[in-house]
């Protein structure tokens, strides 16, 4: 079988053939036609998406498990948790609102960590990583459906609605999420396809001659 | 004047990159597994307007009743009425809130219509073969995928709101099915947007020419 010529990319945006160059830490390889970014290089990528996704793993307890938001009025209180948000739009019967909720305020995001977990921490460890393709796949599917910050946002235009009505109290919960966000963000920034490819290109090789 | 440069595609080039690790690929593998990461390879995405369209069209016609029906029901001592999504930004507007209505606006009415009018314009002009502002099209695609979700901050608001104002007869809010059409719409248009193939709008005409590309800057 033929296989394709080395030291030659096409951007993923407009197909547009390029010759493959080496870039300094801190340098973009962007797109001569269309002006996407290929490649960037980062210095210890795999270092920091292991401790940007441990953090945001022991993060994601907190965000969850404690209220976000405390209402009073007149002796009464009510505080939810992210997950309430979803329970009590499934129990008022908006069933795809619920998932919606909870697909994109609670799976995604925490799925989106431990994939990045399982791939930094094969890379970095050197474990045999045999879901390592399937977890590489199934972040690049994720990219954009984790919607924490919308969350957040969500959280305070609520604020400002219920504010004239009543006391409201922010909860630990809503400290970590604004945490979280930070760590998912920065993550986000932080993973790099090229290079993990070319990390997991090595890794298979080294684990070849060893076995 | 420099002539402008001559780009070569990689489809023309006889290659095909893989859609999740960019990997490059002989073309006769179309249809195969990238031998790196194991994503079934196509040169372009698969059926990727006619995907688009569908996707596009529900959500268009989703948005009458996403608009029209209400979203939620706000009972304070037992008095309130259904609002729609319109009549909880001008409720806003009522109580001087002009800076959040400003944001909800933004999230649930422009971006959706803009993101629409923008997804019709990328797809009329592929699926018609014009071939002009090449670049401006690519960064409207862009803005398009980027701010699309942000739209789903009603859907958040609500699931807050409602989660929240449980108090029996003081205050009481409960959600309605035109968040339901709304959400649909959000989803849809954000499965539009990844459907559709930017390459496409770089490809010559429909069919695959295989002389160089020209862009002029």
């Amino acid at each position: 079988m033929e296989t394709a010529p080395e030291h030659v990319i096409a951007c993923h945006e407009c197909d547009l053939l390029l010759h493959d160059m080496t870039c300094q830490p801190g340098q973009d390889v962007i797109c001569p036609r269309c002006h996407a970014r290929l490649y960037t290089a980062t210095v210890n990528g795999t270092e920091r998406l292991l401790a940007l996704s441990t953090a945001g793993l022991i993060l994601f307890l907190p965000a969850n498990l404690f209220p976000i938001l405390t209402l009073e009025v007149l002796g009464q209180s009510q505080s939810q948790a992210i997950i309430n948000c979803a329970m009590s739009l499934f129990e008022g019967g908006l069933f795809l609102s619920a998932l919606l909720i909870l697909l994109f305020a609670v799976v995604v995001p925490f799925m989106q960590l431990i994939t990045l977990f399982y791939i930094s921490s094969s890379l970095h460890f050197r474990w045999q990583g045999r879901l390592l393709r399937q977890a590489m796949h199934s972040y690049q599917q994720m990219r954009g459906w984790g919607m924490l910050e919308i969350f957040l946002l969500g959280v305070l235009v609520s604020i400002i609605k219920l504010k004239d009505l009543a006391e409201l109290d922010i909860g630990l919960g809503l400290y970590s999420l604004a945490g979280l966000i930070l760590i998912t963000t920065l993550s986000s920034i932080m993973y790099n396809p090229h290079q993990l490819w070319h990390q997991i290109d090595l890794h298979r090789n080294q684990s070849d001659h060893h076995g | 004047m420099a002539e402008p440069p001559v780009y070569q595609s990689a489809r023309s080039a006889g290659l095909i990159v893989c859609g999740d690790c960019n990997k490059l690929h002989p073309a006769a593998m179309e249809g195969e597994h990238c031998d790196r990461c194991g994503v079934t390879l196509h040169s372009r995405q698969k059926n990727s307007l006619s995907r688009s369209w569908a996707c596009l069209i529900t959500a268009m016609i989703l948005f009458l009743p996403a608009n029209l029906l209400p979203i939620m029901t706000f009972k304070v001592f037992g008095r309130g009425e259904p609002s729609t999504i319109l009549g909880g930004i001008l409720q806003l507007l009522d109580q001087n809130m002009l800076f959040i209505a400003l944001v909800v606006l933004t999230a649930s009415i422009v971006v959706p219509v803009m993101k629409i009018i923008a997804l019709l314009i990328l797809l009329a002009t592929v699926q018609f073969g014009l071939q002009t502002n090449l670049r401006q099209k690519t960064i409207m695609y862009r803005v398009v995928e980027w701010i699309g979700r942000w739209s789903m901050l009603d859907i958040f608001v609500i699931g807050v709101l409602v989660a929240l104002v449980q108090l029996g007869n003081i205050a009481h809010i409960e959600g309605n099915h035109g968040a339901t059409a709304f959400g649909a719409v959000v989803i849809l248009t954000m499965f539009a947007a990844i459907n559709f193939d930017t390459r496409l709008i770089w490809d010559n005409g429909t069919d695959d020419k295989s002389d160089g590309e020209k862009d002029s800057e």
